[in-house]
């Protein structure tokens, strides 16, 4: 073997040993967390931790019993999807009528949104929602969470839409098709899969969203993040409840983004890389 | 087909463009612009304990000046957003390259990889409280067991910051890594090969070729983190909520608080959009940078 064909090897060996490195970083917390949640409640908190134990499902059953928690999920579930829903219903035809002009101001209008701090919304809501009574309504939160769904939707879709020829439309257009049958005819079922990455990208962010559900619901209709609050105070010694409560709130970000893992990069960066 | 009628068809088609974007536009000047308005408003009122508001011109701003809460906050928010960026944006683009050279990715792989930062921070917070509890946590465990003194964490008013910064980074690492995976991906190998014959040797390739070219990439990264670490918010409420005293306190948490806690709406205010200015000041600058390194 040659002195270059070693060293090539040598250099592989070592890319693919930082690489288990990073995997590790990466894995061992979450890791962590899920196996925490299936210790009995003596052994989660055992010093020094145990690796080896043999799991139960105790944990699970305590949350149950102890907290609402179907309750919680099922909002976070009306939520997220009331407001995913909202921003696939508005976000869009907007992202097609911004493809279509290249009047780009209503989709930078809706990113520069996504911009600012929350609680620069959260304040003046707060106090509109008031005298509109609608603080703990479930419009309140879906409506405060479509800010966050509308501008990825917009964004996600937009290279979508730009990515189908300009003389498919035109085509159309000579054949007499309006704007917006074009859209539904012909745009929608041609952008179809990101349409479906958008949607779950706008899932995945609305679950996540802590700061409006915090302010903005009440007892009846508190979603899983929010109260996630309330399980880190409550369960200051109830180590496996709490790790139990943190599995399942990951569960359904995590599986959506497994599905869609290959597109979802750049549906992240929200357009600002291409390719 | 008349002139006319080309006329019509054009404004016909005019008009259904806008009321396509129509729903989205007034649901942002809606939701968004009216609001954020009706902010501006607000930091220039006061209101009482009885909820009687009367203004108060620039009252708001000026105590920021002599706030030393403030002060701290800004403090906070700007050291927990530089060591986070710099953590997260050196150890992304060595992630990346280790990617990079793995060749194939396997979906598996690349699912481990996009856990940390699609699993909500606030379950990262919950996780993190676990292992870096002072007196129980694994991670204190694994220090003692290698021969180091425990750590404090998150309990630690000297610490705390480090250590906020040490669990966004595990969060946000593989997004930057991707990002500039991207981005070195899309480079043009032509110039790896004239480097290449030219006999340069790895290190010197990727300090004079990948990273002036990766450059536009790493600040998009930059820009895409900036945001989002001047406005810190869901790891420290639910890890400190501000503390150990205040030694986490970040402006956003701080803002939160005057409103929600105080009910200092007008105060709060003020706040927000200070930091709303600090946020795009921070877009603004990066990406005026990015046009400066741009290819």
């Amino acid at each position: 073997m040659s002195d270059a064909q070693t060293t090539d090897r040598w250099i592989r060996w070592l890319n693919t040993l930082q690489l288990v490195v990073a995997g590790i970083i990466i894995l061992t917390p979450t890791a962590w967390m899920v196996m925490s949640s299936f210790k009995p409640s003596f052994e989660v908190t055992a010093y020094p931790p145990t690796v080896i134990f043999s799991p139960t499902i105790q944990n699970y059953i305590e949350l149950t019993k102890t907290t609402p928690f179907f309750n919680y999920a099922i909002n976070s579930l009306i939520v997220t999807v009331g407001s995913t829903s909202l921003g696939l219903l508005f976000g869009i035809p907007a992202a097609f009528a911004v493809s279509w002009t290249r009047i780009s101001w209503p989709a930078i209008l809706t990113l520069a949104a996504r911009m600012a701090p929350g609680t620069l919304f959260l304040l003046p809501w707060y106090v509109m929602f008031r005298q509109v009574d609608l603080i703990g309504s479930y419009t309140a939160l879906i409506l405060s969470h479509a800010v966050i769904t509308l501008p990825i939707v917009i964004w996600v879709l937009l290279p979508s839409f730009d990515s189908i020829p300009r003389s498919v439309f035109e085509a159309a257009q000579v054949d007499g098709c309006s704007v917006t049958r074009i859209l539904w005819r012909i745009a929608i079922p041609l952008v179809g899969s990101g349409i479906a990455v958008s949607a779950i990208l706008a899932f995945v962010f609305s679950w996540n969203y802590f700061l409006f559900a915090l302010v903005l619901s009440n007892g009846d209709t508190k979603t899983l993040i929010a109260a996630a609050f309330n399980f880190v105070g409550e369960g200051s010694t109830q180590w496996g409840a709490l790790m139990a409560a943190a599995t399942l709130i990951a569960l359904p970000p995590l599986l959506l983004a497994t599905l869609v893992q290959r597109w979802l990069v750049a549906g992240l960066t929200l357009g600002a890389v291409k390719g | 087909m008349s002139q006319a009628t080309a006329t019509l068809t054009q404004d016909r088609q005019r008009l259904e463009l806008s009321a396509l974007s129509a729903p989205a536009v007034i649901f942002t000047v809606g939701m968004i612009a009216f609001p954020v308005v009706y902010t501006v408003w607000l930091g220039f009122q006061s209101f009482s304990s009885t909820g009687k508001q009367s203004f108060v011109g620039l009252a708001n701003y000026s105590k920021l000046l002599t706030d030393y809460e403030f002060w701290h906050g800004l403090w906070v928010t700007i050291a927990l957003y530089v060591l986070s960026l710099v953590l997260q944006l050196v150890l992304g683009v060595w992630l990346a390259l280790v990617l990079f050279h793995a060749k194939r990715l396997h979906g598996l792989v690349r699912s481990l990889f996009i856990s940390p930062f699609m699993m909500p921070p606030v379950v990262a917070g919950m996780m993190w409280l676990v292992i870096l509890d002072p007196s129980l946590g694994a991670a204190n465990y694994i220090l003692q067991s290698i021969g180091l003194p425990p750590s404090d964490w998150l309990a630690s008013p000297t610490l705390v910051i480090p250590t906020i910064a040490l669990v966004d980074t595990w969060q946000w690492t593989p997004y930057v890594a991707l990002i500039v995976l991207g981005g070195l991906q899309s480079l043009p190998p032509s110039v790896y090969e004239a480097a290449q014959i030219d006999g340069a040797s790895p290190l010197k390739t990727f300090q004079r070729i990948t990273l002036p070219l990766l450059l536009p990439t790493i600040v998009t990264a930059a820009i895409l983190r900036s945001v989002d670490l001047l406005r810190f918010f869901d790891i420290i409420y639910i890890t400190t909520q501000g503390g150990p005293g205040n030694a986490s306190n970040t402006l956003n948490i701080y803002g939160f608080r005057v409103g929600f806690e105080f009910f200092n709406i007008g105060y709060a205010s003020a706040l927000m959009l200070t930091l709303t200015a600090i946020v795009f000041g921070a877009v603004l600058a990066f990406n005026r940078l990015r046009g400066a390194v741009a290819w």
